[in-house]
């Protein structure tokens, strides 16, 4: 017996029809007594249907013309791969895909760490109230968007008169342009995004420690073990999964090194060591209007980033049973 | 744990913990309230002070007050409220009619519907094909288009469906056995039972609409339908001072052009976060509990 016809035995489908025609029949009924119960929920969903059909799915074909030649006067003509290849023999398309990954690798090495180490000092805090007081401060920055931080660092790190220049300057040091410093602006950018994210990503892992066994650490105790060894024995442990989520996760994100970050903090002096495939697309689409160009790159991006988040999600979903969605 | 004696040394790592988390508070919210200070410092006595300062030198409102007034900072308020109230609301409403139906296991379709919202995570064209879309409707250089810009976010669908689906069937049986159609289930049952998971989202959907600014930026030319975030990055990141204080002002260095442009850039950027931090407390309270109970359940 295939799947399909033990399916339809079950009782919910009542007897199997016979013959493929009355079978078929019997599936028509079936779809219009399903379209009584549940059109009014169709009904309900419809405006959030279109508006994916027509915001998500309108852009994908709207996609093709980066296979197509521009013109003034519609319709624009077929050119296949050709825009893919001006991009793929274009020094400025690698060098801005290679800012892409240096940025991505950059943070995440220094920054996937911060909110790790935040978590597991926030658990060793005893006071609630001083806990909450912590957390509330430093999960400020997450909700600010980029243009409001980019206006913070450009002020903090001013060479004048920013808090960073100021504190160097009592330790003896000469004061230093961190915006317009093309060897300082990609770790700007690693820092900013721990001001940002630190704090609030922090929280994820705090979350993964509370739901570790409190038996756990009682017998930890009793054996002797003190806060060091309970971390290291109890806690880490305890969020191996979350970590390992959240490090395939953002491998699977590499090609996105955030676009409105970059945008806020970038200017003409540093623009070469930060420009992302975004900033590029962005810059070259609707500035210069080399639509066709710029949606190619926009769709090796999509496709590779698309490849890359799957495989990540079978990849975490494996490993640690959880996945993106 | 508080009746386990602790060692001197013990106290000692705990003086550091907490040390070391104290210390990144003050990295955390000092550039704020150096910014803040500075934005309510007299305005003559701003070019001389620390970037370390948190302290106002002198008291004045001098430069709120020109900011308060300056017709580009007015019209950038109206517009973000304006953008942010009409998008959180239709977003909610989308939102939660959507999830209501695809929370129910036997919905024809379902799966389909799924993987339309799931392909739309994983798979973005880019700008420049959204930007076309946009034009193609007549939206661009309307409010429309900023405002439906993710209008149902397909994550905070995700949340709410989780969320429904949560609800005990029984409920939904009696209901339906007493004879109720499905609008007023979803009226009178679902939406009460589901209100913190709705105000979770709504919520999301203040916060991240508040904050966009690049689609703002790139579909609106008319800048009297530009958000504060635009007007804040005109003027603070592309250092376009004439925008806030006049041309005339800037070339005869009268009216705003006299106060200190450090200050003025400060309190722009503060009067851009007022918002956020006024729902501060709502935020602590349903993100937190949201993103605490996502993570444990996994």
């Amino acid at each position: 017996m295939t799947n399909r016809e033990e399916a339809m035995i079950s009782p919910k489908f009542g007897n199997v029809p016979k013959s493929s025609a009355r079978r078929r029949l019997g599936r028509l009924a079936l779809a219009a007594d399903g379209w009584r119960r549940w059109w009014p929920y169709y009904v309900m969903m419809a405006p959030g249907i279109l508006f994916f059909l027509v915001f998500h799915y309108l852009p994908i074909w709207e996609a093709r013309i980066a296979f197509e030649q521009v013109r003034i006067v519609p319709p624009n003509i077929w050119v296949g791969i050709k825009h893919f290849q001006v991009l793929f023999s274009s020094p400025v398309f690698w060098q801005v895909l290679a800012n892409t990954l240096i940025i991505s690798a950059m943070k995440m090495v220094f920054f996937l760490p911060v909110p790790i180490i935040v978590a597991l000092l926030l658990n060793e805090v005893r006071g609630g109230s001083l806990r909450k007081f912590i957390q509330s401060a430093i999960y400020l920055p997450h909700f600010l968007s980029w243009v409001v931080i980019a206006g913070i660092f450009i002020a903090a790190l001013s060479p004048t008169d920013g808090a960073v220049n100021n504190l160097m300057g009592m330790a003896g040091m000469a004061p230093r342009s961190f915006m317009t410093d093309t060897g300082a602006i990609r770790w700007v950018l690693v820092f900013t995004e721990i001001w940002r994210s630190a704090g609030w990503d922090s929280l994820l892992y705090l979350a993964a420690i509370i739901a570790i066994d409190q038996q756990l650490y009682d017998a930890a105790e009793i054996d002797g073990a003190n806060r060091w060894q309970k971390i290291r024995h109890v806690t880490l442990p305890g969020i191996v999964p979350t970590i390992a989520t959240l490090f395939i996760l953002n491998a699977g994100m590499f090609l996105n090194a955030d676009l409105n970050q970059v945008i806020n903090l970038s200017n003409d002096v540093v623009r070469s060591k930060i420009d992302i495939v975004d900033t590029y697309v962005y810059r070259i689409g609707l500035q210069t209007g080399e639509y066709s160009l710029a949606t190619a790159a926009g769709l090796f991006k999509a496709v590779l980033g698309t490849m890359m988040i799957v495989i990540a999600h079978f990849v975490s979903k494996r490993l640690t049973g959880k996945g993106v969605w | 744990m508080a009746l386990s004696r602790k060692t001197p040394l013990e106290r000692i790592e705990y003086a550091i913990i907490v040390s070391t988390l104290l210390l990144l508070v003050v990295v955390t919210v000092q550039p704020i309230l150096n910014l803040l200070a500075i934005s309510l410092s007299e305005p003559g006595k701003v070019p001389g002070m620390s970037g370390l300062t948190i302290v106002p030198d002198g008291l004045s409102f001098e430069v709120w007050s020109v900011l308060l007034q300056h017709p580009n900072v007015q019209r950038g308020i109206f517009n973000s409220i304006f953008i942010t109230a009409v998008s959180t609301v239709i977003g909610v409403v989308g939102t939660a009619l959507m999830a209501w139906g695809l929370s129910r296991p036997g919905l024809p379709g379902r799966k389909a519907l799924f993987i339309l919202v799931l392909v739309t995570i994983v798979f973005e064209p880019g700008i420049i094909p959204d930007y076309f879309v946009n034009k193609r409707l007549g939206l661009l250089d309307s409010y429309w288009s900023v405002i439906l810009f993710k209008a149902v976010n397909a994550w905070y669908l995700i949340i709410l469906i989780r969320f429904f689906e949560e609800i005990p069937k029984e409920l939904l049986e009696a209901a339906e056995l007493d004879g109720a159609n499905p609008f007023q289930v979803f009226w009178h049952l679902v939406l009460p039972l589901a209100k913190p998971a709705l105000a979770t989202i709504s919520l999301f959907y203040l916060v991240f609409h508040w904050n966009e600014f690049f689609r703002a930026m790139i579909y609106l030319n008319d800048q009297e339908k530009w958000p504060l975030q635009v007007v804040l990055r005109q003027f603070v990141i592309d250092g376009d001072k004439v925008a806030i204080v006049g041309a005339n002002n800037a070339s005869n260095n009268t009216g705003a052009s006299q106060i200190n442009l450090r200050a003025l850039k400060a309190g722009m950027i503060l009067l851009t976060i007022v918002p956020i931090l006024a729902i501060y407390p709502l935020i602590l309270k349903f993100f937190t509990k949201g993103t605490m109970s996502g993570a444990l359940k996994g």
